[in-house]
């Protein structure tokens, strides 16, 4: 039977046993089943994703969904600015942005409609495209990890790389899943000096003694040989660790996490108004250029917290000092990508969990609270089209009042943007088949080239 | 001899009498008997079809057609009717739609003119006429042939015939769909035509509407002549021996003496044997040196430690942490771990275990005054050293377990059944389990028993609930303020005072101290040293002072939060329902919502009766002690049998489904029998199977048998568990981890497997998630929560992480040690050998370590290399 499957039984252990994957979320089995699936899948605009998660939430009525005739306790303290995309104004503090928004889509019809909503509940809605909950629901994978599984990429990379820390402020935002760990995010930080998994991508030793060493490895590794290709675990051991050296011999990873070679006007344009100083964590816009570097090498998904938008007081201190940094870090990346002919195979997004309140009253140091039923959703590149607007809100930036999706559709449109079929059947640690996006929900079709 | 099923079937038939063979059910097809099958037979209504909860595309089915009147309902009535079209049935969506002849999210799932097809649009074309449910319902299925013995290749037949309520009997082979557990043995395709493969056995999966039904298929190794079999050793061997005789399957050699003893010391105490035990055990020659072996392992307190990790883990013992109960990781996971520990190091009895930990009640029948005693000294124990520990662990219960979050309840039942019984019934909360016989009824009608066990947690009207307890917890408050009091008092007067006084007096010891070194005269040295002593006393009195004041202020604070929360929130104790917690268990999903009010236990047809007041778990904890419960010492045998091998006998471990055959029924028969009747000995149960040939085997598996996985032709590898992993790499390095847990009291040395829950220290904490520590959440019931697998990221790590670079090259590590120990390198390599891979090297790889030896600036670099190189090979990452 092909399609709907029914019940297929111990396959998630069977698929265990055999060997899940990797760092590069590879294993055998999935090499196997993406190269005798290429033929029937949906063919990818995408080849990668980069999100920039802009947790806690982002101001919506202070970046693209300006409301200049709101009342003076609604609209706040900055002026909305005219983009290259006519209809669309944006921030002052976003002139290079605004300068480019003939590459990018903005959506500002989804939302969580708070089912789930608030920081621990709805980031997990919106980067699995399930209404996953910190506990009691299925752990759906992230876009990440279901990329890992179903269309890996190259052996020697990770299919799945997260850039920084789980912060536990913030961790909501990474997470592993019923996949198993094979396909959990690879989460390192290069800017970090201390940070043992992105040394751990280089030999620890010099080159020529490493290799040394490895031929030595390999002259004693020879019991428990007559398993060779018959027992799958020594087979996996096998080859995980050809790969794990052939890529600490291989300079591709290290290049790509090797700023050095970008030249200091790149990293200042990328790093353009990073202050020293910020009122809330701003993470850091090198990210963005990491991510470029790893997109160029080939590895198919890069995730990054963009520092803290959750605004609560001072909103328009943070902004000030934020909103110009993502401005841009972002604008550096769309620039590059779309220079070096990336930008038409890589989707960029740029989001956080909710908007703001579009009321914040008139105090010097207002603060703009939680608002799960308005937001916006940057999202530039790999089929998405350039310079578009999708979907409004009210006068006042409250409520969606037109072309409304909800989160489901978002997730679908990113999975069928990659080539990895939503209604995939997954299953569950109890063995239950879901799919990949539980729900139907229609494609954002408006966003779509 | 393979015709005798048909002629069977045949007999079946023509008993049933209504439906004679060849007579297809596509002539006169009835809804529910026959469409619902053609539904499930195509996967039409499946969990990722439309038997999902929200259905698909607008159209809902139940799932596996659970329930053909709401199937029933969906098809004629909802779309406004538009599924069937009675005026000219080939125009139905329901057949556009199935054959593809209209876009179908499903794609083609029958051709016109197919038996699905003919069902469907003759009782369409019969008016769709719903028929009577009850008639349909299913008595018996019967596969046949049942059991299979055949050759690679060899293909047969299955038939599935159904009896149904209304005493007809059918054959309804072409109505089921079939699945084979094991392809590598033997395939079955649509229609049921099964073909051997390879050798080994394995169970093909017939299944008629949502009732499956097994047939067995043995295939044997074809040739090689007579097998030459040991005489078999112990009873599990008889029961190995024979199945491999039946497979003809040769056994692999009983492993070598350094294998055997790496390979029980890590299976039974998580270490690696040291370089002195393995020459010790070498040279041994009296021919009982493994049985004493494996006794004295199972005497070490690494036995007890690494099984108290394995409960832990099925327990889900860090789960704390329900809103405001008082209850977390850091207090509560170490006191459950250190009760189990003592359990298992004393060899308590499973079912004694099972019971303490079943009915368990925090008062445990004493008053609540000497309760509260318990629950301050408790509190006052968490300390450095963990005080509280060694009073916890002689608590006669296990209140703690009931403590966890979801741990009453039917989300609790889940626990215990899978825990305790090896079922798994989460399906059953919102469905009929799908390939199991568990209905809602059975899940609810269990959880009945564990409704009455107080749930933890803040609640209101805990107060008013709990009058007693509240009013002791009261005491405890305002003795706590008065003590809040005293310490401002003594802060504020005396303390101040006193700590005033001792500051001055500081540089003033200082100063004398000095005067008297200088010496002088001796009356002025004495008035100085009298000084002296009268300030050093002040200092000593001030010191007190603080001390008493830090203790009353610590003890104030616990009196006035910790122990009244604990008294009036935490006290976990059977209690009869009411609106607040109702006695009956309900679940609610998207499906419905059921209940049921009876008490009645997994596999019993007649609920239990219960007195007035009675605590319904002892009723469980009795049946399972009885001799004949089917699931509870079974399931531990097999869970202990699949620590040592990889696999269950019933594997998973945690599948007792009757449709999950065992390997080999009568082994876990004869071993779980034999468990309960020695008293349900689990130390006896680990001694038998460690002294089986069966365990000692050799890992490589004789030439002929090389594919088998399933029936112990040799021993199968497996991936050493993270927690062992860790001290494993420890113990070759020579070097030890700062978990940095002292904040949380831990003491120093503490084992990767002594570890209640995450430590600190990053390095561990990130081994642990790779290599699969499970994170004992609540929410998944599965063995496999541990992880097993292979990864990438485990080999990069054990290569190339700088900490595991840094323990190669430890200044005090083995290599260290090594140097100093002997300086000739042969003797060096042998040691090195002996340390990390419990083994001798030989002539090859000696040589090559004494090349490279050879080659390197200075021996701490060559030795390392090796070290480096015996901890990346698969020998070491791999039991074996």
């Amino acid at each position: 039977m092909i399609g709907c499957q029914t019940f297929r039984r111990h396959s998630r252990r069977d698929f265990l046993r055999i060997g899940g994957a990797s760092l590069c979320g590879v294993s055998l089995l999935d090499m196997l089943r993406a190269q005798s699936q290429a033929a029937g899948a949906p063919a990818a605009k995408a080849k990668s994703m980069i999100v920039c998660w802009m947790a806690g939430g982002p101001p919506h009525t202070d970046m693209f969904d300006m409301k200049p005739d709101s009342p003076t306790d609604y609209r706040g303290e900055f002026k909305p600015i005219k983009s290259k995309l006519s209809g669309l104004d944006v921030c002052e503090l976003m002139p290079k942005l605004a300068e480019r928004a003939d590459k990018f889509t903005i959506i500002r019809s989804i939302t969580t409609m708070n089912q789930p909503g608030d920081h621990s509940r709805a980031p997990m809605y919106w980067l699995t495209g399930n209404p996953r909950l910190p506990s009691g629901t299925a752990e759906y994978p992230m876009y990440g990890s279901a990329a890992a599984k179903f269309r890996p990429g190259p052996a020697e990379l990770p299919t799945f790389a997260v850039l920084g820390k789980i912060d536990h402020h913030i961790g909501n935002s990474i997470a592993g899943s019923f996949l198993g760990p094979a396909f959990n995010p690879f989460i390192f930080d290069p800017l970090e000096k201390k940070d043992d998994i992105a040394k751990m991508l280089a030999p620890q030793l010099e080159l020529p003694a490493f290799t040394k060493n490895a031929e030595l490895l390999k002259a004693l590794d020879k019991r428990l040989r007559r398993q060779d290709g018959v027992d799958p675990l020594i087979a996996g051991l096998d080859a995980y660790q050809q790969t794990a050296f052939d890529m600490l011999r291989s300079p591709k990873l290290r290049a790509a996490l090797d700023l050095s070679e970008e030249s200091d006007e790149t990293v200042a344009r990328y790093k353009d108004h990073h202050l020293s100083k910020y009122r809330y964590p701003s993470g850091d816009p090198l990210h963005f250029l990491l991510a470029r570097r790893l997109v160029e090498a080939g590895v198919p998904i890069v995730h990054f917290s963009l520092g803290y938008w959750d605004w609560h007081g001072e909103n328009f201190v943070a902004g000030r000092q934020q909103i110009p940094m993502f401005d841009a870090g972002l604008s550096s990346l769309l620039d590059d990508l779309d220079e070096r002919g990336l930008l038409d195979t890589t989707i960029v997004l740029a989001l956080g969990e909710m908007g703001r309140k579009p009321k914040c009253g008139t105090e010097k140091n207002a603060g703009r609270d939680h608002w799960d039923y308005a937001q916006f959703v940057l999202a530039a590149g790999g089929g998405f089209k350039r310079g578009c607007i999708v979907g409004a809100t009210d006068k006042l930036g409250e409520q969606v009042t037109d072309n409304f999706y909800k989160i489901e559709s978002f997730g679908r449109t990113l999975y069928h943007l990659l080539g990895i079929d939503p209604d995939t059947t997954v299953y569950t640690p109890s063995n239950r088949p879901i799919r990949l996006i539980a729900e139907d929900a229609p494609l954002v079709k408006e966003a779509l080239i | 001899m393979r015709h005798i099923h048909f002629l069977l079937l045949a007999a079946i038939i023509t008993a049933g009498g209504t439906a004679a063979r060849g007579q297809s059910p596509a002539e006169s097809p009835r809804f529910s008997r026959h469409v619902v099958a053609v539904f499930s037979r195509l996967g039409c209504n499946s969990g990722s079809c439309h038997g999902a909860v929200q259905g698909k595309n607008g159209f809902r089915l139940s799932l596996f057609g659970a329930r053909p009147e709401d199937d029933y309902d969906q098809i004629v009535r909802q779309a406004s009717g538009r599924r069937v079209n009675l005026l000219d049935v080939e125009q139905s969506l329901l057949l556009l739609k199935a054959t593809g002849r209209l876009p179908h999210g499903g794609g083609r799932r029958m051709e016109a003119g197919s038996l699905e097809y003919r069902v469907l649009r003759n009782w369409l074309a019969a008016g769709a006429v719903a028929d009577d449910v009850g008639a349909s319902q299913l008595v018996s299925l019967e596969v046949t042939p049942r059991e299979q013995a055949a050759r690679a290749v060899e293909k047969y037949e299955l038939r599935l015939a159904a009896k149904f309520a209304d005493g007809s009997t059918e054959d309804v082979t072409a109505l089921a769909s079939f699945a084979s557990l094991d392809a590598g043995v033997a395939t079955v395709d649509a229609v049921g035509r099964a073909q051997a493969q390879g050798v080994g056995d394995t169970a093909l999966v017939a299944r008629f509407r949502a009732d499956p039904a097994v047939s067995l298929v043995v295939v044997a190794r074809e040739g090689g002549g007579q097998l030459a079999l040991p005489d078999p050793p112990s009873a599990i061997d008889g029961h190995i021996l024979a199945k491999l005789r039946r497979l003809n399957l040769p056994p692999a050699e009983l492993a070598d003496d350094a294998t055997f003893l790496r390979r029980a010391r890590l299976d039974v105490t998580g270490q690696l044997p040291t370089a002195e035990e393995v020459r010790e055990f070498l040279a041994d020659t009296s021919p009982d040196k493994r049985e004493r072996k494996i006794d004295q392992l199972l005497a070490e307190p690494g036995h007890a430690a690494l099984w108290t990790l394995k409960f832990c883990d099925l327990l889900k013992a860090t789960d704390f942490g329900v809103y405001a109960d008082g209850l977390d990781e850091q207090h509560e996971a170490p006191r459950f771990q250190a009760w189990i520990r003592a359990r298992l190091a004393e060899n308590t009895p499973y079912d004694e275990f099972a019971a303490r930990i079943l009915t368990a009640t925090s008062r445990e029948g004493r008053s609540l005054e000497e309760w509260s005693a318990e629950v301050v000294a408790l509190a006052e124990g968490y300390a450095t050293p963990r005080k509280d520990l060694d009073l916890y662990s002689r608590r006669q219960t296990l209140d703690a377990y009931w403590q966890r979050k979801d741990a009453v309840g039917v989300p609790g039942t889940l626990q215990v059944a899978h825990a305790f019984l090896g079922l798994r019934l989460e399906c059953a909360q919102c469905h009929r389990h799908p390939h199991d016989v568990w209905q809602q009824d059975d899940l609810l009608s269990f959880a009945n028993f564990f409704m009455g066990v107080r749930a933890v947690g803040f609640q209101g009207e805990n107060d008013k609930r709990y009058p007693d307890e509240s009013q002791l917890a009261k005491g405890f408050e305002q003795e706590g303020k008065k003590l809040a009091e005293e310490v401002k008092q003594l802060k504020e007067g005396r303390g101040k005072e006193l700590a005033e006084k001792a500051k001055q007096a500081q540089p003033e010891i200082n100063r004398l101290k000095n005067e008297i070194q200088k010496g002088g005269e001796a009356a002025a040295l004495s008035e100085m040293q009298q000084q002296l002593d009268s300030l050093q006393t002040t200092i000593a009195e001030n010191d007190q002072l603080q001390r008493e004041i830090r203790e009353k202020d610590q003890r104030s604070k616990l009196l006035t939060d910790a122990i009244p929360k604990r008294i009036v929130h935490s006290q976990i104790m059977h209690q009869a329902g009411d609106e607040k917690s109702p006695r009956f268990a309900k679940v609610t999903s998207p499906l419905g919502t059921q209940t049921s009010q009876t008490f009645r236990l997994p596999g019993e047809r007649e609920p239990v009766a219960l007195g007035e007041g009675e605590d319904p778990r002892a009723k469980v904890v009795e049946w399972l002690r009885r001799p004949d419960n089917p699931f509870f010492a079974k399931a531990i045998v097999n869970r202990v049998w699949a620590h040592y091998f990889g696999r269950g006998i019933v594997n998973p471990p945690d599948d007792l489904s009757p449709h999950n055959p065992a390997t080999h029924p009568a082994l876990l028969d004869d071993l779980w029998r034999e468990f309960v009747a020695g008293g349900f000995d689990l130390r006896r149960l680990h001694r038998a199977i460690l002294c089986s040939r069966t365990y000692q085997q050799c890992s490589l598996p004789a030439a002929a048998s090389a594919a088998d996985r399933a029936n112990y032709a040799c021993f199968y590898p497996r991936r050493l568990p993270a927690e062992v992993l860790l001290d494993v790499l420890n113990q070759a390095t020579g070097t030890r981890e700062n978990l940095d847990m002292r904040y949380d009291h831990w003491p120093d040395g503490m084992s990767t497997v002594e570890i209640p829950y995450k430590p600190r220290n990053g390095f561990v904490t990130f081994m642990l998630e790779q290599f699969g520590r499970p994170p004992r959440n609540s929410a998944v019931q599965c063995d496999c929560a541990r992880q097993g697998d292979a990864s990438l990221l485990q080999v990069l790590s054990l290569a190339n992480h700088p900490r595991v670079r840094q323990k190669v090259a430890d200044p005090s590590g083995r290599v260290a040690s090594l140097i100093r120990e002997t300086e000739d390198p042969q003797q060096r390599i042998e040691q090195l050998y002996l340390s990390v891979l419990s083994r001798l090297p030989d002539q090859l790889e000696c040589s090559a370590c004494c090349e490279h030896l050879a080659t390197t600036a200075t021996p701490e670099e060559g030795l390392q290399a090796v070290l480096w190189s015996l901890l990346n090979t698969r020998e070491f990452i791999l039991q074996h």
